[in-house]
C-alpha cells in the first residue's frame, strides 16, 4: 500500500481517523497501533516478524539501560564526590557495554537484509580476481518495509536512554507503535522518541483547525506526487535510458527534471505523511525547508531530508568530533598549523564517517557510496578554500552579503546538487560517468533531433507548461514562506467561498491532470526502496 | 560569563554575544564551531562536556552556554 493509493486516501485513512476519535482519549493510541499493524501487514506481510524482533531487542535494551541508571541514582546518594565520580564512570561503562552490544545486533539485522548481497557480491568479485575458485553464496533476502528508517529511530531511542535524555518505555506495544506508526514507516521522517513517542501515547482531542490543515497538506502532497513527479518520471526514465543519442541540453534538462521529480515526490510524500499525522493531532518533525534556496551544499543538507542530517550529526558527527582523541588532535595540530586548518583536520575526519554513512544509508550500491563521498569532497573543499574565497571576493570588492552574490551562491549550489542527483539516479556508477561524458561531448545536436527528444516522448507542450506553472507556484510559495508568510494559514483564514474554491480547484486539477489512466502505472516512491 | 564571551568572540569575531539569543538557529554557531567551542570550554573551566549536553538549547546564547558550564561543574 502506498500513501497515494486511492484505497489509502479514501478508505484506510478515514477509517483510522474515525476509530481514533471514537475511542476514549486514553485508548486512542490502540487505534493507531491496529491501523499501523494493518498497514504493515498489507504492505509486506510476514516480514513484520523482523520488525517485532527488532522492537523486542530495543525494548529490552531500554529497560536494561534504565535499570542501570536507576541503580546509579540510588547508590550515589550520600557518597563523597570522588566516590560518586568513580561510580559514575563504572555506570557509564556498563551502559556502554549494553548499548554497543544492542547496536551491533540492531545494525546486524539491517546489514543482513540490506547489505549482505552487496557485500557477498563484491567479495565474490574479489575472489574471482584473485583466481580463487570458491564463491560465497548470494542470498536473496527481501527487505522489510522502512527498515532503514525504523533502525535509525530505534538506535536513537536506545542511545538517548543511555545518554539520559530519554526514559525507557515500559509498554512493548507503545514502543512498537513508535517504531512503525504507519504515516512514517515508509519514508520517515526519522523520528526521535522524545518528539513523537509521547504524542502517540497521549490521546488527542479532535481539533477542526489541525484536521483541516492535515487535509490541506495531504492534498498538496498528492498534487506534487501525482501531477508532477509521476509525469516527470516518464521523461526522466527516457533521458536516463537513452542519453547516448541525445543532445547535451536535453540530458541536462533530464537531470534537472529528475531533481524536480525527486523533490516533488519526497517533499510531497512528507506533506502527505505530515498531513496524515495531523489528522490525529500529531505533529511530525519537519523534513524539508525549501532546500533550493540554499547558498551552500552544507545549507542544502540542513534543509533537505533534515531528520537524516540531524541523526547523522547527533549520533555520528558529534560523538566522533568531541571524543578525546579528536579533541587532542585539534589541540596538537593547532600548535603547529594555522589555527583554521588545524581546526579543519578533525572535522574532515569526522565528516568522512558522516558522508560515508549518508551514502551507504541510501542503498547497497557503489553509486550511493560515491554519492555520499561526492558531497564529502565538496564540503571539505569548501571548508579548505573558504579563506581563499573570502580573499578573492575582498580583492574583487564583491560584497558577500549582496543579493547578486547570494543569487550566484544559490545557482552554484543548484548545479552541484544536480550533479549529485545524476550520480544518484544513474543505473550504475559507470553509467553516471558515461552520462557526464555525453553531456560534455554530444553537443547541441545528438542522434535524435532536439525537438523530437523534447516533445516526442509522451510529454508534450501541455505537460511542459504544467511543469513550468507548478514550478513557478512552488517558487512563489517558497519565497513567501522564506519571508515568514504561512500559505496554509492564509488559505484557512480566507472567507468560506474562497477557501472552498481553492480546495475544489485542487481536487479537480488532481482528478483531471494526475498521471493515471491508460498508459500510466502507479509509480513507487523513490525513497520507499531505502 | 566573561570567559565564555571571550572564548566566543575569539572563535567568531564580529558577533555581539552579549545580545545574540539564537546562535544555533541563526547558524551563527555551526557544528564545526560547536565542536571547537566544546574543546575551548573544557580547557578553560576544567570540565568535560559530554554528548547529552550537545543540544541546541545549550548553545543558543552566551548565557545558555554559561548555565550549561555551571550545571556540568555542579554535576561533577
Amino acid at each position: 500500500m502506498q500513501y497515494n493509493d486511492w484505497f489509502f486516501v479514501v478508505i484506510f485513512l478515514p477509517a483510522a481517523a474515525a476509530l481514533y476519535y471514537l475511542l476514549p482519549l486514553r485508548l486512542r493510541w490502540t487505534a493507531l497501533l491496529v491501523f499501523s499493524t494493518a498497514f504493515y501487514l498489507l504492505s509486506c506481510g510476514g516480514r513484520i516478524l523482523i520488525l517485532l524482533a527488532t522492537t523486542l531487542l530495543v525494548y529490552v535494551t531500554g529497560l536494561c539501560l534504565d535499570k542501570i541508571q536507576l541503580s546509579f541514582q540510588e547508590q550515589k546518594k550520600g557518597l563523597p564526590k570522588e566516590e560518586r565520580k568513580q561510580l559514575k564512570k563504572q555506570t557509564e561503562k556498563k551502559k556502554r557495554h549494553v548499548l554497543v552490544f544492542s547496536c551491533i545486533l540492531l545494525f546486524a539485522i539491517l546489514f543482513s537484509v540490506k547489505y549482505l548481497n552487496f557485500f557477498c557480491g563484491n567479495l565474490n568479485i574479489l575472489l574471482d580476481r584473485l583466481q580463487i575458485a570458491s564463491q560465497i553464496p548470494v542470498f536473496h533476502l527481501m527487505m522489510p518495509l522502512g527498515v532503514s528508517f525504523y533502525t535509525l529511530s530505534a538506535a536513537s531511542y536506545i542511545i538517548d536512554i543511555s545518554r539520559g535524555t530519554c526514559q525507557a518505555q515500559r509498554n512493548y506495544l507503545k514502543l512498537l507503535l513508535f517504531l512503525f506508526f504507519f504515516p512514517v514507516i515508509v519514508e520517515g521522517p526519522i523520528s526521535r522518541y522524545n518528539q513523537l513517542g509521547k504524542q502517540l501515547e497521549e490521546g488527542h482531542a479532535f481539533c477542526y483547525e489541525t484536521f483541516c490543515e492535515g487535509l490541506q497538506l495531504i492534498l498538496w502532497g498528492l498534487l506534487k506526487k501525482v501531477l508532477i513527479a509521476d509525469r516527470l518520471s516518464i521523461y526522466v526514465r527516457y533521458v536516463f535510458g537513452s542519453f547516448e543519442k541525445l543532445p547535451s541540453p536535453i540530458i541536462i534538462l533530464g537531470v534537472c527534471c529528475y531533481t524536480y521529480q525527486i523533490y516533488m515526490e519526497f517533499s510531497g510524500c512528507m506533506d502527505m505523511v505530515t498531513g496524515s499525522a495531523q489528522l490525529f493531532g500529531i505533529r511530525l518533525e519537519q523534513n524539508f525547508r525549501r532546500p533550493f534556496f540554499s547558498r551552500s551544499v552544507n545549507e542544502f543538507w540542513r534543509r533537505w531530508h533534515i531528520t537524516l542530517g540531524s541523526w547523522l550529526r547527533d549520533y555520528i558527527f558529534y560523538p566522533i568530533s568531541i571524543s578525546h582523541p579528536f579533541q587532542n588532535l585539534t589541540k596538537q595540530t593547532r600548535k603547529y598549523m594555522n589555527p583554521y586548518y588545524a581546526s579543519c583536520l578533525p572535522m574532515i575526519a569526522a565528516l568522512f564517517a558522516v558522508w560515508f554513512g549518508n551514502g551507504i544509508w541510501h542503498g547497497a550500491e557503489w553509486k550511493y557510496i560515491f554519492y555520499g563521498l561526492y558531497y564529502y569532497m565538496i564540503v571539505v573543499l569548501g571548508m579548505l578554500f573558504e579563506p581563499l574565497f573570502v580573499k578573492i571576493t575582498g580583492v574583487l570588492s564583491i560584497s558577500r552579503e549582496s543579493r547578486i552574490y547570494h543569487g550566484f551562491q544559490i545557482l552554484r549550489t543548484f548545479c552541484l546538487v544536480n550533479l549529485g542527483m545524476l550520480i544518484f539516479r544513474a543505473d550504475t556508477l559507470t553509467k553516471a560517468k558515461d552520462m557526464i561524458f555525453s553531456i560534455l561531448h554530444n553537443g547541441p545536436a545528438g542522434e535524435e533531433p532536439f525537438m523530437q527528444a523534447l516533445l516526442g516522448h509522451r510529454i508534450g507542450i501541455v505537460e511542459w507548461s504544467m511543469f513550468a506553472a507548478f514550478l513557478l507556484l512552488v517558487i512563489i510559495i517558497g519565497i513567501l514562506q522564506e519571508k515568514g508568510i504561512g500559505i496554509r494559514k492564509t488559505i484557512g483564514g480566507s472567507p468560506l467561498p474562497v477557501r472552498w474554491c481553492v480546495y475544489l480547484a485542487a481536487v479537480c486539477i488532481l482528478a483531471a491532470a494526475g498521471a493515471y489512466g491508460p498508459g500510466y502505472g502507479a509509480v513507487d516512491f523513490i525513497y520507499a526502496q531505502f | 560569563m566573561e570567559t565564555v564571551i571571550k572564548i566566543l568572540s575569539n572563535l567568531k569575531p564580529g558577533v555581539d554575544f552579549t545580545t545574540e539569543k539564537d546562535l544555533v538557529n541563526r547558524q551563527i554557531l555551526t557544528s564545526m564551531e560547536i565542536m571547537l567551542l566544546t574543546g575551548e570550554l573544557n580547557d578553560a573551566f576544567d570540565i568535560e562536556i559530554t554528548l547529552p549536553y550537545i543540544i541546541p538549547e545549550n548553545f543558543s546564547s552566551a548565557e545558555a552556554i554559561y548555565d550549561m558550564v555551571q550545571r556540568i561543574e555542579e554535576d561533577e
